[in-house]
């Protein structure tokens, strides 16, 4: 079955049997992702570039050299908007050139381009593509344009905040928390995670990463939609491209929430759930704490492109 | 003799009136109590005593110690344990700086030209002072004996009167002090009076990265000595490689309750984990005070070596008898028959013949409620970690532990670098830059009995531990003749090990004097590959790698290859063990909750550094502890 599409004066609203999506042009990004009975987005999701800094992040200085990608994980801008629907273009604005449509209109495939640029010096660019398919699946894309002078990166990919906490997930990939330089121990295997446990590190810092994943599914049971009980739970499962994986955390606080916590009774109380699915993550050194970087291999440059996608499920 | 108030402010003065040290053999009064490991001979003094505590020696109660003492306003406080941590005093966390940097200003005495510092200690606005009282009867069962009180450790310097008489003054902190009580004992109503100083010139050679306290914060107890006593037990067990034979070459030291006594008797055995006996020897007591027997026999089957994979461990038990045939003294032991040596040919430790590799930790002693008064259990909890994740060996970082770490280590096979109490990183290290100018101990002579001393101490305790592979010198104290004084008595004293020292990295003019191997710490890869590419003196480890602070050890693998690629390179122990952090009660929320340095007003201090483990302060594991096992485990597999 088509989907249906609803062109509107702000958003595009692309409809199916049991999920209903809206990209927004105005807000820059995916304005609800309702599959499975819920919500999953509390606001667009946005390209991620920083991870709540490790002892070892400050005690090399990365945390220094890096500061500017703290300001555009928090302050990137939507700089353009492009739609089409099976190849053919839409119009952006969208009104009133939208005022030649009937409600009626369907397509096998809708793919929207948002384009966001960072508040760095120099500046770049990060083009991120949502391409659904007829049967609901979304196809999402993240590219990163490397530029000469651009620090290294802690991580680089997407972040979504989700109404309230997930009551668990489940993922496919390695035991415990992993990073690129620290993963020879973990398992393959399939994990489910009660909770959204935050790694008890003394000082808060990045936790909760998990490489190599082929899929996680997030199960939610409460939301903020008055009309919902909360009887239900509801899951979405995010998949690597066939053949790939990628790394995910899945937190219930952003990478600044942890950073701005000095102990763990600091933090806030959890009711967000925080999911980075990424394409790239710096590894977490280990040689000292006052000066050692992490080992060559496990940099992220800031001057190469980085490219990777996933599937919304 | 009378205490002394200035033997805080002098290095030349730190044991006085002490018994020497011996080995940590057990004694029971027959051989149902050694079976049952409860002995008759041993009273303990841990539990509730009376405390007062002052915040420098100037107002200290000073007669406290006198029978007719007022001791109405003195507190209760529980024994063993931290006086910050019953509340007294403030609780302070720092790393390399000691502790009174930007309030007070203090050298060394003797440093810079310089002689005693008169009163550095002694008259110091600030320089608290714990005076405990306990009273106790005496156990009929240690009555009419000689008897010994044993402090297993006290922070930081201690003067004790029995029933008003002064009986001797201690420091090293971490090893046992013993005085004997026999001239002032009574059956009942004693009155133990002990004093304890934070800080004396022992603080310049105890400046180790932890939470700084004082107190008794390990147990208090009195022992008898019956009419025949081991004073001393040095039981060498030799393992030939060549042969499979073990060789017992004991030396027992035995003392009288005086002169005059009709000769006893003492039996010797030693048997197999079955119990099987495996050598009998009977000697003749002497009708003297004190007598060392020996002992040498190579034992006619082949033994089984200890090891890691295999810790077989045979029983020891000496049996004194007096001139009536009774039993006075029993002394159980389990020793360990093993080789460690440098092969001089390829310059690698071997264990038994074997490369040795070091899958190893750095352990303080931590509980996030007590401090480094650790329990039993917080003990085999920790062997349990180590055997669940593949870790083989522990370094006692940086100072000697709780006395039944070194038997656990010898049943679980846990080879142990076994560290003499021994810091004085402020001294030569200030903001990362190698500055000596007023190094401890340097080569002072009026330092270097002082850490020769801590260095016996160590030796003499636990001698017979088969764990123990390395005697450490200490840690991070640069490294000049004092040092080398203390690697010479090791190396007078024991064949059985080898002796590793780190600091003389930063002073290799002395590297053929100290240290047995290359020591480094937190090396990078390329600076281990540097070394032994280029011609190496000496078989390589790292006494501290893998600093695990916070979210940490990525990069283990450039480590774990090396040992597939140098068969110099021997493995290293990673830092840490367990973050340091105390539970308090949240000033906000009344939870229960975790802080670290710089958490209680503490100034100056270094913050979340005292979080290094790969434990987290309430013993959970880490995630790293994964990458650990996996590592470790890979060693474990390919042997």
């Amino acid at each position: 079955m088509a989907l249906r599409i609803v062109i509107g004066d702000v958003t595009i609203g692309i409809h199916g049997q049991d999920f209903s999506y809206i990209f927004s042009v105005g807000s820059g990004g995916m304005e609800s992702l309702y599959k499975d009975g819920k919500e999953w987005l509390y606001r667009s999701p946005r390209p991620a570039f920083w991870r709540a800094v490790t002892d070892n992040d400050r005690g090399c200085g990365f945390a220094f050299r890096s500061a500017v990608w703290s300001a555009a994980d928090r302050f990137v801008r939507c700089s353009r908007v492009e739609a089409r629907m099976d190849g053919q273009e839409i119009a952006i604005p969208l009104a009133p050139a939208n005022n030649k449509y009937t409600g009626k209109e369907t397509c096998d495939r809708f793919e929207i381009i948002y384009t966001y640029e960072t508040p760095t010096v120099p500046v770049t660019e990060v083009t991120v593509t949502y391409t659904v398919e007829t049967d609901g699946r979304i196809h999402v894309q993240a590219d990163y344009c490397g530029k000469q002078g651009l620090p290294e990166l802690p991580v680089f990919g997407m972040r979504f905040l989700m109404p309230t906490a997930a009551e668990r997930y489940t993922y496919e990939g390695l035991s415990g928390e992993t990073y690129p330089d620290r993963m020879a121990g973990g398992i393959p295997g399939v994990y489910e995670v009660q909770g959204l446990p935050v790694t008890p590190y003394m000082v808060p810092q990045d936790c909760g990463m998990h490489m190599q994943t082929k899929w996680v599914e997030i199960v939610r049971k409460t939301s903020l939609d008055n009309t919902d009980r909360g009887e239900r739970s509801s899951r979405l499962k995010i998949t690597a491209e066939e053949g790939k994986h990628f790394a995910f955390s899945c937190l219930p606080y952003t990478a600044q929430e942890l950073e701005n916590a000095m102990h763990h009774e600091e933090l806030p109380p959890a009711r967000r759930t925080v999911v980075s699915i990424l394409g790239a993550v710096r590894g977490v050194g280990g040689i000292n704490s006052w000066g050692a970087d992490v080992e060559d291999a496990y940099h992220i440059s800031g001057e190469q492109d980085i490219t990777y996608g996933f599937w919304i499920e | 003799m009378e205490a002394d108030i200035r033997w805080l402010d002098d290095p030349k003065v730190f044991r006085v009136g002490q018994l020497p040290a011996h080995s940590d053999h057990p004694i029971y009064g027959d051989v149902e109590e050694a079976a049952e490991g409860k002995s008759s001979l041993v009273q303990s003094l841990d539990g509730n005593w009376e405390f007062a505590y002052s915040v420098n020696a100037k107002s200290r109660p000073v007669d406290f110690y006198r029978e007719n003492a007022d001791s109405a306003q003195f507190d209760t406080i529980r024994v063993p344990g931290h006086i910050e941590l019953a509340g007294y005093d403030q609780i302070h966390y720092i790393n390399t700086m000691y502790p009174w940097e930007g309030k007070i200003y203090r050298r060394p005495a003797y440093t810079l030209g310089k002689g005693l510092a008169e009163g550095a200690f002694s008259e110091a606005e600030y320089n608290p002072v714990g005076s405990y009282r306990k009273r106790f009867h005496l156990a009929e069962d240690l009555r009419g004996k000689r008897v010994i009180i044993c402090f297993e450790g006290v922070e930081q310097a201690i003067y004790v009167w029995l029933n008003g008489h002064f009986v001797g003054y201690a420091e090293d902190s971490f090893t046992p002090s013993e005085f004997d009580l026999t001239p002032y004992i009574k059956e009942k109503d004693n009155l133990l009076a002990v004093e304890v100083h934070k800080r004396s010139t022992a603080a310049f050679l105890e400046d180790q990265d932890f939470f700084r306290f004082f107190g008794i914060f390990r147990s208090v107890e009195l022992y008898a000595k019956p009419q025949w006593h081991v004073e001393d037990l040095w039981a060498k067990p030799y393992f030939s490689v060549e042969d499979g034979k073990g060789t017992l070459d004991a030396a027992i030291k035995i003392s009288a309750e005086g002169e005059g006594q009709r000769p006893g008797k003492m039996r010797v055995c030693l048997s197999d984990a079955n119990g099987k006996c495996l050598l009998e020897q009977t000697q003749i007591l002497q009708s003297q005070a004190e007598q060392t027997l020996h002992l040498r026999e190579t034992l006619a089957e082949k033994v089984i070596p200890w090891s890691h994979e295999n810790p077989y461990l045979y029983q020891l038990e000496i049996t004194l008898t007096d001139s009536e045939g009774e039993v006075t003294e029993v002394v159980p032991y389990k020793i360990g028959f093993r080789d460690f040596a440098l092969d001089p040919q390829d310059k690698v430790m071997k264990l038994n013949g074997e490369r040795l590799v070091i899958c190893g930790v750095n352990r303080h002693e931590w509980n996030a409620a007590s401090g480094r008064c650790i329990s039993m259990e917080d003990m085999k909890w920790d062997i349990a970690c180590f055997k669940r994740n593949n870790i083989n060996a522990v370094r006692t970082c940086h100072y000697p532990d709780r006395m039944e770490w070194y038997t656990l280590c010898d049943e679980a096979g846990i080879y142990m670098m076994a560290e003499t109490n021994l810091e004085s990183h402020g001294s030569w290290q200030k903001m990362g830059a190698v500055e000596p100018s007023w190094n401890v101990p340097g080569s002072l002579p009026e330092w270097k009995e002082a850490v020769v001393d801590r260095a016996r101490t160590n030796f003499e305790c636990y001698k017979n531990h088969p764990s123990i592979l390395f005697w450490s010198l200490g840690n991070e104290s640069y490294a000049e003749d004092d040092i080398a004084a203390m690697q010479q008595f090791f190396k007078e004293k024991d064949d059985l090990r080898l002796v590793h020292y780190e600091g003389v990295f930063h002073n290799k003019a002395y590297e053929d004097v100290i240290s047995d191997m290359e020591s480094r710490m937190y090396a990078y890869p390329q600076e281990i590959i540097d070394y032994l590419e280029n011609d190496p003196k000496k078989p390589y480890l790292l006494c501290e790698y893998m600093h695990d602070m916070g979210n940490s050890l990525g990069g283990m693998k450039s480590y774990m290859e090396l040992l597939d690629r140098f068969e110099m390179y021997q493995g290293g122990f990673i830092w840490d063990y367990i973050d340091q952090a105390l539970w308090v009660e949240d000033e906000v929320t009344g939870r229960g909750v975790l802080r670290y340095g710089g958490d209680f007003d503490d100034r100056p201090s270094d913050y979340e550094f005292s979080g290094n483990g790969i434990l987290f302060a309430d013993r959970s594991e880490k995630p790293a502890m994964q990458e650990v096992r996996y590592y470790y485990g890979t060693q474990n597999r390919n042997r």
